[in-house]
């Protein structure tokens, strides 16, 4: 319970819904509970009314009299709608009250939650799977918010209904009011249980639905296997195995829910029995009236509900609380790398001299090191390349530069200044990066472009457009620089999506421009017309490219071979290539593999 | 996440056109699958109809108590009926929870019917309808489209039908205790049902739009989530912020207008109830007060008042069921209805034991369908012709694209060939059963393809006909046995935990063994590309020789000891067959495999004579 004491701060903050909400609680309540009075008096009124008129017998009186006791039942039938009126009116304003104001409380709970997943490091991501924050920023903060609003409110509801109620009854008649009573307290604790088991199985439910789901999904993807195995019988009584699984989670749940209904009604009809029993032998005393026989009838169906919703709302709150921790985990989770003590906020612009001095990085501690005493300079303007197989830690490289990880051991510099001294805001936006795997948004191809500026206007997007040698292709598209793209719009081909990359990092005009392996979906003309455009500016950028393809890393002023984490060859292309070593067998292999596309 | 997406994007078109169509012969074609169930569907319409008389009963009862008991202070007569009223209710509640549990139970037996009917069609579909058809869009057909039609099955018709009755016998009690009380309180009866569909109407046009707006925050979260880093090296924070509280907020609108008609809704389903109570009140007391009427009756129709609700309610709610469930069957009959099966001869050509003799005649093939104008297709084999004496291994070289897997695709059937034939043993594969043909090829591919479970089960596929000592003999003659007996739980291990701890190699040795266990006369082979390390290299080749012993081999090769080995090499390239011919007499040509060769193996060989 203790999570949920951090959204106490909420109530405060929306006091101007909860009091009058409360207020409209208590009020809607107190007008529901009068009705039954009104009733009983009506039943009541009706045998003194035949004693009365039979004293005026015969006289003139007689007429009048009937008219004026039919115009009082009038009166009080007009008084019962009137008073329904009355509580729903508050009623309607209750829930226009809490439930809007727990409906406020989740925007901004979720707001915070995700302004605060921007401030987090690429570690958090690789520690929490998507689906896993995507749940949590839904799932749980609905059912915080179901604790923060309705279960509020019933609860209040419930102790104004039934305090009153019982206060009425009470009065009445306590006897009749203590057996009428007797089955409520096993309303309430059923109905706990009943949700309890509800719960638990739907959750077991739940586990087996997807593990029918894996199933097709396997058997599926893994046609080819099954199919060239002849296994479709074995996969098919597998599946049915899973299915009739299922099927029985499904009869466990429609067992308990089954029960539901049943409880309710057999606890609320025993009250209803008991009344006309009890009653019944009260009203044979003289003790009560018929009249209290149908307003107790009333008041139990009254708060039948009220007093079910107790076992909800415990329940409720429970998961509410188990939410609030799991969100509360991510609230206290710090980010990684931000900006600290450390920061050094005079530094505004960043020329892109780049050194890094022995730097050293593992993902996890025991793990093998992903990039080793890792040391080179590169001077403004100039252009860094690394080459090396699957693995060999040239991501990594490229990451260290804009503070995506920090290194483990050693030194990042820009313009002389360690990275992590330089503000995360300078350091980021003079940067461009083109990272390996694509990430495009569904949105428009120009807001796409534009993702890293403010208000570009649409000659600087046609422009990057141009230089990424993506114009034509835009061009050519439906809506041009409009078209969606993503499962909204249009599929673009790998390459059209990496050089929409490009330009989305050349649109920034940045001082350090880093390319993760980002032509190896285009071909070698295109790849050539892109690097052509890079060079036409050269000196006005750092740039730093991870390449497949030695054609694209030949002109560097600098390349590095990676192997295991560690930089086994440095120097120029005419360098590398008298070396031997990995650089000139890549390069060897490049040159067959054109020959046998030539043929 | 291609399931969610699919469902906000083209789901919802679907249910709207729906919605505004309610076909009948969907839904015969759903309830058809209540057929072999037919005497439980018959018992619950006899229970449902069993309790709705004795909900009904209870007010009348308690009528009689009062005013020929309580007033008349009969107090053992009082007993009498109290016993009566108790035993309705018992009764009614035992009978509901029995109906609820055997509606529930008929459904789910129906839609485990439907269930595994859909996922055998899916099953008997040939590959090119999967390379056609998004998994995504299976998965949901399988599952949350058969499991929206549930709902129609367990409870709809049943349910629907008992909600009618219910409203039949509280009009019929009513007026057999008064018939002008009974057109009082059923004069309200309009202006509920006014409301409840007035209420269900607004809520559903509010529930789309909330389904949308949840759609829409929980895509940006999917995307943002994923592309994170991209969101803060463009730092694009604040501009991101401003667009997730924009969508967080249309979100709330939602919400919120759909708290508007909730606070409605309730307060005017209790006020048209208290008028009804009012006017029996009213003129029941008018009535009572002449002596026409008992203050029994009254206190009885005080109850019934208020009992109409229940059923007009839930008849509103079954109505939206049926119309999602609507929605949900017409795409899985639609699946249903499309069947792309490979054809299956008439005759089968017998195959009794394969001696694995194989022949390509002129083989021409595209995974397109062919144009309709007669233009030429995208061509993937051209014009492929050769054969394999049985026992030999023959190796399949070429660049990427070139169609080697094609040819194995085809060898397994796994696609019909547009032009010539593939023949096995002389007959053309089409003729011989699909199982057959199958059943007698082993397939080891490139990219193992591991399935949940224990190791075991991966190995035998499920096949309980193999025997644990026949698994462990093959495992040892691959040279898994090592790896294997090194997991923590053996053979029982679950692949899943530790599948991205099982290397490559560890993937291809499981594969070798599954083909093993099977024995298959021929062999279809998919070599790894990936280096392994020297050790496992050796292993791999030891499996390797093992497995392909004594069987016809056709192997996409990329290790230089089997192109070496192999009895004939293939070189594809652009779809055509090139070159043919043993590995020193291609490379004596000086043409394509020479190029290859020196691309692809060479740097083994270096390797090779290093260490």
């Amino acid at each position: 319970m203790k999570a949920l004491a951090r959204l106490n701060h909420f109530y405060w903050e929306y006091k101007h819904l909860f009091i009058p909400g409360l207020l409209c609680t208590m009020a809607s309540a107190a007008f529901l509970v009068a009705v039954p009075i009104v009733v009983r008096e009506i039943i009541d009124s009706i045998p003194r009314f035949v004693e009365l008129y039979n004293v005026f017998e015969g006289s003139e009186a007689q007429g009048t009299m009937f008219n004026l006791f039919a115009g009082g039942l009038l009166l009080f039938a007009g008084i019962i709608v009137a008073l329904s009126l009355a509580s729903g009116f508050f009623s309607f304003l209750m829930r226009q009250t809490i439930v809007v104001a727990s409906r406020h409380i989740e925007f901004d709970l979720r707001n915070q939650l995700y302004d605060h997943l921007q401030r987090l490091s690429p570690k958090f991501y690789r520690d929490y799977t998507t689906g896993d924050v995507i749940t949590r920023s839904t799932d749980d903060i609905e059912k915080v918010r179901r604790y923060v609003g309705p279960a509020i409110m019933y609860i209040t509801r419930a102790i104004v209904v039934v305090a009153t109620a019982i206060t009425v009854m009470f009065i009445i008649s306590p006897t009749l009011t203590l057996y009428a009573l007797l089955p409520m307290p096993f309303l309430a604790v059923s109905i706990f249980f009943v949700a309890r088991i509800v719960h638990k199985r739907s959750e077991a439910l739940q586990k087996q639905y997807s593990n029918v789901t894996t199933r097709v999904q396997e058997a599926l993807t893994g046609i080819r296997v099954i199919k060239s195995y002849t296994r479709e019988d074995a996969e098919n009584a597998a599946f049915e195995e899973e299915s009739a699984q299922y099927r029985a989670r499904q009869l466990d749940l429609a067992w308990v829910d089954s029960a539901w209904r049943p409880i309710l009604l057999l606890l609320v009809g025993a009250s209803q029995v008991i009344v006309v029993w009890m009653g019944g032998r009260l009203v044979i005393d003289g003790a009560i009236t018929i009249g209290n026989i149908a307003e107790y009838l009333i008041y139990v169906q009254m708060m039948t509900w009220p007093v079910a919703s107790l076992g909800f709302v415990i329940t409720m709150v429970q998961r509410a609380s188990a939410s609030m921790e799991r969100l509360n985990e991510l609230f206290d989770t710090e980010p990684e790398i931000s900006d600290g003590p450390q920061t050094d906020y005079s530094i505004t612009t960043l020329e892109g001299h780049m050194a890094f001095e022995h730097v050293s990085y593992y993902f996890e501690e025991g793990e093998e090191w992903a990039l080793k005493d890792v040391s080179f300079e590169i001077p403004a303007g100039g252009t860094l390349a690394i080459v090396g197989r699957t693995g060999a830690g040239k991501s990594t490289l490229i990451d260290l530069i804009p503070r995506l990880i920090d290194p483990t051991e050693g030194t990042v510099r820009i313009d002389g200044h360690d990275v992590r001294t330089i503000p995360l805001d300078t350091l980021r936006s003079t940067m461009g990066y083109v990272p390996q795997d694509v990430f495009l948004f569904s949105d428009t191809v120009a807001n796409n472009i534009a993702f890293g500026v403010t208000d570009p206007g649409e000659q600087r997007i046609r422009r990057a457009a141009q230089e990424a040698d993506l114009l034509e292709n835009i061009e050519a598209f439906p809506e041009g620089f409009d078209t969606f793209v993503g499962e909204r719009g249009i599929t673009l081909s790998g390459g059209q999506k990496q050089r929409s990359s490009i330009a989305r990092a050349l649109i920034r005009r940045p001082s350090i421009l880093l390319l993760d392996d980002a032509l190896s979906a285009v071909d070698t003309e295109t790849e050539t017309t892109i690097l052509n455009h890079l060079r036409a500016q050269e000196g006005h950028h750092t740039l730093v490219m991870v390449s497949h393809r030695i054609s694209a890393v030949q002109e560097a002023d600098l390349i590095l071979v990676l192997e295991h984490g560690r930089v086994t060859q440095q120097g120029t292309h005419n360098e590398l290539l008298e070396q031997g070593g990995l650089y000139r067998d890549l390069h060897e292999k490049q040159r067959l593999q054109e020959q046998i596309e030539a043929l | 996440m291609a399931s969610t997406s699919e469902h906000t994007n083209g789901q919802t078109a679907e249910q709207e056109k729906q919605q505004r169509t309610f076909d009948s012969g969907l839904l015969r074609r759903i309830v058809a699958y209540l057929l072999p169930y037919k005497t439980y569907v018959a018992g619950a319409f006899v229970l449902v109809i069993l309790a709705a008389v004795l909900g009904p009963v209870q007010p009348w009862l308690i009528q009689i108590a009062i005013d020929d008991y309580i007033v008349a202070s009969d107090y053992d007569g009082l007993l009498l009926i109290i016993g009566l009223l108790a035993g309705a209710l018992v009764l009614e509640g035992t009978l509901r929870f029995v109906n609820s549990y055997l509606t529930q139970w008929i459904g789910q037996h129906a839609i485990y019917d439907l269930r595994t009917t859909v996922f055998r069609h899916i099953q008997n579909q040939p590959l090119g309808f999967f390379d056609k058809t998004p998994i995504g869009r299976l998965i949901t057909r399988a599952t949350s489209d058969v499991e929206s039609i549930s709902d129609v099955l367990s409870q709809g018709v049943v349910t629907i039908l008992g909600d009618c009755f219910k409203l039949l016998f509280i009009a019929a009690f009513m007026f057999y205790l008064d018939w002008r009380l009974a057109i009082v309180t059923l004069t309200v009866m309009p202006l509920m049902v006014w409301v409840t569909f007035w209420f269900r109407r607004k809520v559903s046009v509010q529930y789309r739009e909330t389904r949308k707006q949840v759609a829409r925050l929980n895509s940006f979260m999917q995307e943002h989530v994923t592309g994170m880093p991209i969101v803060q090296l463009f730092n694009r924070e604040e501009e991101e912020m401003r667009r997730f509280r924009d969508i967080n907020n249309s979100h709330r609108r939602a919400h919120i207008n759909t708290i508007f008609y909730f606070a409605l809704f309730w307060p005017a389903v209790s006020i048209v109830s208290d008028v009804a109570l009012g006017l029996v009140l009213w003129v029941g007391g008018i009535a009572a007060m002449a002596d026409t009427v008992t203050l029994g009756v009254l206190v009885a129709f005080i109850q019934y008042a208020r009992r109409f609700f229940e059923p007009i309610r839930n008849l509103s709610d079954q109505y939206n069921t049926l119309l999602s469930g609507m929605a949900g069957a017409e795409r899985v009959f639609g699946l249903l209805d499309t069947d792309a099966a490979l054809q299956e001869p008439d005759a089968p050509a017998p195959m009794n034991g394969l001696k694995g003799h194989i022949e390509f005649r002129n083989v021409w093939f595209t995974y397109d369908a062919l144009p309709e104008d007669g233009s030429a297709p995208n061509w993937i084999l051209q014009d492929v012709s050769f054969e394999i004496t049985p026992g030999d291994t023959v190796a399949i070289v070429g660049a990427t694209g070139a169609g080697k897997t094609t040819l194995i695709n085809l060898l397994l059937r796994f696609y019909d060939v547009q032009r010539g034939e593939i023949l096995v043993d002389g007959v053309n594969v089409q003729a011989y059963r699909l199982k057959d043909l199958r059943n007698h090829v082993g397939l080891v591919l490139q990219d193992v393809f591991l399935f949940s479970g224990s190791v075991e089960r991966n190995l035998t596929l499920g096949d309980e006909a193999i025997e644990a000592a026949d698994v462990r003999r093959a495992v040892e003659a691959i040279g898994a046995k090592g790896f294997i007996e090194r997991l923590p739980n053996g053979y029982q291990q679950d692949v899943r935990e530790r599948g991205a701890s099982l290397s490559h190699g560890q993937r291809q040795l499981l594969a070798f063994a599954r083909a093993m266990l099977y024995d298959p006369k021929l062999l279809v082979l998919d070599e790894a590309t990936s280096s392994v390390d020297t050790e496992t290299e050796l292993i791999m080749q030891q499996a390797l020789d093992t497995v392909m012993e004594g069987r016809t081999c056709l192997v996409i090769a990329h290790r230089l000891s089997t192109v070496r080995e192999a009895d004939q090499i293939l070189v594809m390239h652009r779809g055509e067959l090139r070159e043919q011919g043993t590995h020193e007499e291609l490379l004596h040509q000086e043409g394509l495999y020479r190029k290859l060769y020196e691309y692809q193996y060479k740097e083994q060989e270096r390797r090779a004579l290093t260490s």
